[in-house]
């Protein structure tokens, strides 16, 4: 088989790793870069715990080849509190309640801030359409909501 | 009721931080050194005898280390459940189970596992492993099952053919005067779908066994201990040389993994014990829905008489649920279905038989709720269309026949507190129930409003046996280490538990750290299952920080007393309390020595603190009233839910955040399991719906404004008077949701899902009959 | 087991590419890397477009909407240009699985799959669009609703063939569309049925409909019937009834134990049909 070379940058670093071509996205940030916050709820793009921010875009890695991603921009779970404390949106969740066993958390996290990066001001119903993707056993999706909001709020007065 | 500083508090989840920040935390993040990875043949058969297998091209492949499939494991029986270890005598837990058998009994039971290098090679060698099956009778409904004629499933059985357990009768009274009493009798069957929990994270184990023979598991169960004594049964090791832990955290449970993670840790355990190296059992999504437990799908029927006034006379309930084609759960769902679906309400005379029956489909287990909802829905379905006859308000009715404060029921313990009354009155004024029958219906989208009581559990007993053990330690430097076997599978239990130690004991939060879900560093725990948690090991872990505290506070006031400038004496300790890591005089607030300092010394003398609780708990009924808003689209049968209220009689909120959470999540399930979700099978015995894609369960734009009210009451059985949450949210929401559709289109469901296709033809059926 | 994986910079790159042995074009691949890893398709080479430039993004020339074959569902959806003047696509495509697979999956991946309810390639037939297939001899252009073979089965040869880009007419102010869709979930869910509509007026009478139904045929079915009945008509709500009537009875959906019996949804058809036709006339009112 032959190997291939993907460059891309992730959170922030410049990688380049070996992958082979009929890998995943996915396969690629959990296994050969260990980042672990990328979860598998379903392998099939159905459950959104996967997501991660490509080019600003949130997808589903797990169905992502990852020779897509040759040259992209990737933001995971790892690259949001870099040194800085907590993002604001890893407060929120905290605090509102947002986060009950935690397994769907980084994929919703990360939907969220794909939201926000471009929009501080949604509505209720944005909200929902940026989540729809992600599926969440625990909450009923009240408490994330509002985590949402309030992330927006303090996002926004901090600009 | 008492006010504290530290309990029904909205403190923010000791989990929260490694959970915000993607930390490594749960089994399928796992990974050890030299680890193999497996994967799992399974049946594509109902049922069928495996006449002959050859696994020997799968074990040539390059990178396959292990290959095992009935030929080559124990043939031990025994029980993926928990049931199998706290099953109460006379009764005797059920063993129907092999980690492989030459016999498979549905489709996706399991045929054969592989071990290699990578997932991709194990899945590969699946392909080469030579499976000859011989087709057997199969039966997929459990009435059908229960015939003379059906196929025999699992051989001769104590209780009669296809019945895994026993069949459950209760009685109080006289049900046949109860009948003659009757004004009116009411008699229905509802009819109850498959749900899947559909957790997060799947099945799960990383199995890894030393030079010694020790094996040690990482799993994704919620109940370390009982699935410890499962595995050391099984593989016929002392409990002592398995260890179960909590890698700390499980992506979800909701009772799926009450005992063993499907069959993930045996799996695991078998494949490392032949390749001698760590493997890790991951179930993909399919396997998980065809391959492990599911809720128990059925019928119940019910009988109900009353005078003219809406008082009950007479309960009459049966149900026939299904077993699938494994016992697990089988001989206690049927239990708590007809025990807490007749204690709701007071009735002198009341009747119940129960069965669960063997069928070729996915097994049924434990599914929150565990039996409540199946009986809610059928109950309170029922209750609503009693009420409409009489012509009686149906917060009324409800009101008028529901449990008292020591009232007469089937159950061994009392009823010590009830704040149902609230829960309707608060439920009822949120939702705006005074607009029912007054919404503009006279277009094609037509709204309702609805309601539904229903009670649960805190504990497992009497239906299992019910016990909690913990171990409160103050370490050397004043903080606290609570251990208790526990896990945390998104409930908060360390943020609740912790919350009650320090109320108890007078250490701050920040101090307070908890050990879960390891048995070798805790004692033994029953685990997270019956809404118990808080109300058993919180029994536990209050009274350990109670002992753990008087005996700081004694050797506090012997210390004070050596002390020439104090004035204490050792008799003084009942003067002494711990307030935010100070020892204070309440006498003389001025008067004051760190724990921290006190424990310094302690060490100095060979002291330690350590509080040991063991607790076998009574049991404590919480009560709920949900209530449901919806609009009904009549020329496409779509139900959109405009909001959900539920009010909950919790007992008291350790952390009302946490408890919220918890009613919400089970609110959304209730929407699910009223409306969308059920898994059903082809004529082969196949899942149709094995992927998120096509198990319709909500996501956030289905879902409407959940409102969750915490009602709050005495309960005297429990220190801080807490009642089971953990369940209660979903129990009554598919009532409330069918009420409230009756109540927008005038037509009644005796099934859900109520699907849009459902109510379509039922509005068809119904404009036909009225021309 | 896929061996290789390009990514051409043009389109005569990804021509000779596909030459090598068994290789597949990939775009957005929400589809195809499920289907390479059940085993439903096989390839040993794949063929990434993502890296032509000339095929990403949505144009307005001469009247017509192009839309590469790079452009994702999300792209269309959020397009005030196909909001203002194909706001039937805009709807459909906005309707597809998730964000997350909005933003990997293209429209023209819809074509190329030919599912029956795939929302974009149903919207796209409504609009007239028509693909543009570019292969060694050249460029043509097929109508959508020609390209199906069969269920799941596209006429374009993707081993030679390459759906550059869709066209359509864009709406006039005269002009109007609707898309409905009756699906068991907000999200992550197929439709159960789906209408596409776009409708032209012309003196308060219907200048022409497009009435496009799925999943009731092994292709995204033309209620031909109807939008003769309702040509040159005044929009009534009796006349947009009875061609609703007469749409749903060409319809021929299957019984399907997760997306509905052939019964209900040939009954509610109907009322997606008229939902479908009188937005659609609305919206060209408006």
């Amino acid at each position: 088989m032959n190997k291939k070379t993907l460059t891309m940058v992730v959170n922030g670093k410049t990688v380049e790793k070996m992958v082979e071509p009929g890998d995943t996205l996915l396969d690629v940030l959990r296994e050969e870069l260990g980042l672990k916050g990328v979860k598998k709820g379903c392998g099939k793009g159905e459950c959104g715990a996967c997501t991660i921010i490509m080019n600003g875009k949130a997808v589903n890695s797990c169905i992502v080849p990852a020779m897509q991603a040759v040259g992209a921009e990737i933001q995971t779970i790892e690259g949001l509190s870099n040194g800085n404390g907590l993002h604001p949106l890893q407060q929120t969740f905290i605090d509102c309640g947002a986060i009950q066993c935690g397994f769907c958390t980084p994929g919703m996290i990360m939907s969220s801030k794909a939201l926000l990066d471009k929009n501080l001001k949604p509505t209720k119903e944005e909200i929902k359409q940026a989540l729809a993707g992600n599926v969440c056993r625990c909450t009923g999706f009240v408490k994330i909501e509002e985590a949402v909001e309030k992330a927006a709020e303090i996002l926004k007065n901090g600009k | 009721m008492k006010n504290y500083s530290v309990v029904g508090k909205r403190l923010p989840r000791y989990d929260g931080t490694q959970k915000a920040v993607g930390a490594p935390c749960f089994t399928s993040d796992v990974s050890l050194p030299g680890m193999l990875y497996a994967k799992v043949l399974r049946s594509p058969y109902p049922h069928a005898r495996i006449v002959n297998i050859d696994t020997t091209k799968a074990e040539q492949l390059p990178g396959v280390a292990a290959v095992i499939c009935h030929k080559n494991t124990t043939s031990k029986l025994f029980n993926t459940s928990a049931t199998i270890v706290f099953t109460l005598p006379p009764l005797v837990p059920v063993k129907d189970q092999r980690i492989f058998d030459d016999v498979v009994r549905y489709v996706g039971d399991e045929v054969a596992a592989v071990a290699a290098e990578t997932e991709e090679i194990a899945q590969e060698a699946l392909k080469l492993i030579e499976v000859e099956y011989e087709q057997l009778p199969s039966v997929f409904d459990p009435k059908e099952a229960n015939k003379e004629e059906a196929p025999d499933l699992q051989g001769p059985r104590e209780h009669g053919k296809n019945l895994p357990g026993e069949k459950i009768h209760l009685e109080l009274g006289d049900i046949q005067k109860g009948f003659e009493d009757a004004d009116y009798i009411f008699e229905h069957e509802f009819k109850l779908p498959v749900q899947k929990q559909c957790q997060m994270e799947t099945m799960a184990a990383v199995a890894t066994i030393d030079a010694d023979g020790k094996i040690t598991v990482y799993s994704s169960t919620q109940t370390v201990h009982p699935s410890r004594a499962i595995l050391a049964d099984l593989f016929d090791v002392p409990y002592s040389k398995v260890r179960v832990l909590s890698p700390p955290f499980i992506g979800g449970g909701f009772g799926v993994r009450i005992g063993l993670s499907a069959k993930a840790e045996p799996i695991a355990i078998a494949l490392a014990q032949k390749a001698k190296r760590p493997v890790k059992v991951v179930y993909d999504r399919e396997e998980d829905f065809t391959s492990s437990d599911t809720r128990h799908s059925g019928y119940v029927y019910l009988k109900t008489g009353v005078k003219k006034d809406g008082t009950f006379t007479a309960r009459m309930m049966k149900a026939v649920l299904n077993a699938g084609a494994y016992c697990s759960f089988s001989t206690e769902t049927h239990g708590v279905l007809g025990c807490m679906g007749l204690s709701l309400y007071s009735c002198p005379n009341q009747y119940y038989d129960g069965i669960a029956v063997y069928t070729n489909t996915t097994p049924s287990g434990a599914m929150r709720g565990f039996g409540s909802p199946q009986a809610s829905t059928a109950i309170e379905a029922q209750l609503d269309i009693i009420a409409e006859e009489l012509g009686i308000d149906r917060r009324e009715i409800s009101k008028k026949n529901m449990m008292k404060v020591g009232g007469e029921w089937v159950l061994p313990y009392q009823c010590q507190s009830i704040a149902l009354e609230e829960c309707i009155d608060q439920g009822a004024a949120a939702i705006g129930w005074d607009k029912k029958g007054t919404f503009d219906n006279s277009g094609s989208v037509k709204r309702g409003i609805g309601m539904a009581c229903g009670t649960h559990v805190s504990n497992a007993w009497p239906f299992c046996g019910d016990y909690s053990n913990a171990y409160v330690n103050i370490q050397q430097d004043g903080s606290v280490q609570i251990a208790v076997g526990s896990p945390e599978m998104g409930t908060g239990v360390q943020t609740t538990l912790s919350q009650m130690v320090s109320e108890t004991l007078g250490v701050t939060m920040d101090k307070i750290e908890v050990t879960i879900a390891d048995t070798e560093s805790s004692p033994f725990e029953i685990g997270a299952h019956a809404s118990r948690t808080c109300y058993v090991v919180g029994m536990a872990v209050t009274q350990a920080a109670a002992q753990v505290k008087k005996e700081a506070l004694e050797f506090a006031a012997k210390l004070l007393a050596e002390r020439e400038s104090c004035i204490y004496c050792a008799q003084d300790v009942q003067d002494l309390d711990i307030v935010d890591n100070m020892i204070v005089s309440k006498s003389n607030p001025n008067k004051k020595i760190s724990l921290r300092e006190v424990t310094i010394q302690a060490q100095f003398k060979g002291e330690q603190f350590i509080g040991v609780a063991k607790v076998v708990p009574q049991n404590a009924p919480p009560w709920l009233a949900h209530f449901a808003d919806v609009s009904v689209d009549t020329e496409t049968g779509k139900v959109t839910v405009n909001k959900l209220v539920a009010a909950h009689d919790v007992g008291r909120a350790i952390n009302p955040t946490i408890v919220e959470g918890q009613i919400e999540g089970g609110l959304a399930q209730g929407y699910g399991y009223a409306l969308t979700e059920e898994i059903l099978y082809d004529e082969n015995g196949r899942q149709l719906n094995t992927g998120f894609h096509k198990y319709m369960l909500p996501t956030a734009v289905d879902l409407p404004e959940l409102q969750a009210i915490i009602v709050e009451s005495d309960e005297p059985t429990h220190p801080f008077n807490v009642k089971g949450v953990g369940e209660t949210g979903l129990i009554a929401t598919a009532a409330a949701i069918m009420n409230a559709v009756y109540d927008a289109i005038g037509v009644r469901f005796f099934e859900i899902p109520m699907t849009e296709e459902k109510i379509y033809m039922a509005l068809q059926e119904s404009l036909k009959s009225c021309e | 087991m896929i061996n290789d994986y390009v990514l051409p910079k043009t389109v005569e790159d990804a021509l000779a590419a596909l030459k090598q042995g068994n290789a597949k074009l990939i775009a957005g691949g929400t589809d195809l890397m499920l289907d390479l890893k059940s085993c439903k398709a096989a390839a040993d080479t794949l063929v990434d477009i993502n890296g032509i430039k000339e095929l990403k993004g949505i144009k307005e020339s001469d009247g017509n909407i192009i839309i590469g074959a790079g452009t994702t569902h999300q792209e269309v959806a959020e397009s005030f240009l196909i909001q203002e003047k194909a706001v039937v696509l805009a709807k459909a495509s906005g309707s597809v699985g998730s964000l997350q697979i909005r933003n990997t999956a293209t429209v023209v991946g819809n074509i190329v799959n030919a599912q029956p309810a795939a929302d974009a390639a149903v919207a796209l037939v409504a609009l007239g669009a028509e693909a543009e297939i570019v292969d060694k001899e050249g460029t043509i252009y097929q109508p959508v609703e020609n390209l199906y073979a069969g269920l799941a089965k596209c006429k374009v040869d993707s081993s030679c063939q390459i759906i550059t880009a869709v066209r359509f007419p864009a709406l006039f102010s005269n002009q109007g569309s609707a898309y409905v869709r009756l699906a068991k979930r907000g999200a992550l869910a197929l439709p159960m049925l789906c209408v596409a509509v776009a409708a032209s007026l012309k003196d308060g009478k219907i200048e022409w409909v497009r009435i496009v139904m799925a999943p009731v045929s092994t292709k995204p079915l033309r209620a031909l019937e109807a939008e003769e009945l309702l040509k040159d008509k005044e929009p009534s709500e009796e006349v947009i009834l009875e061609a609703s009537k007469k749409a749903a009875a060409m319809a021929d959906p299957r019984d399907s134990k997760l997306r509905g019996s052939r019964a209900y949804r040939s009954s509610v058809l109907v009322n997606l049909v008229k939902r479908g036709i009188t937005e659609a006339i609305k919206n060209a009112r408006q």
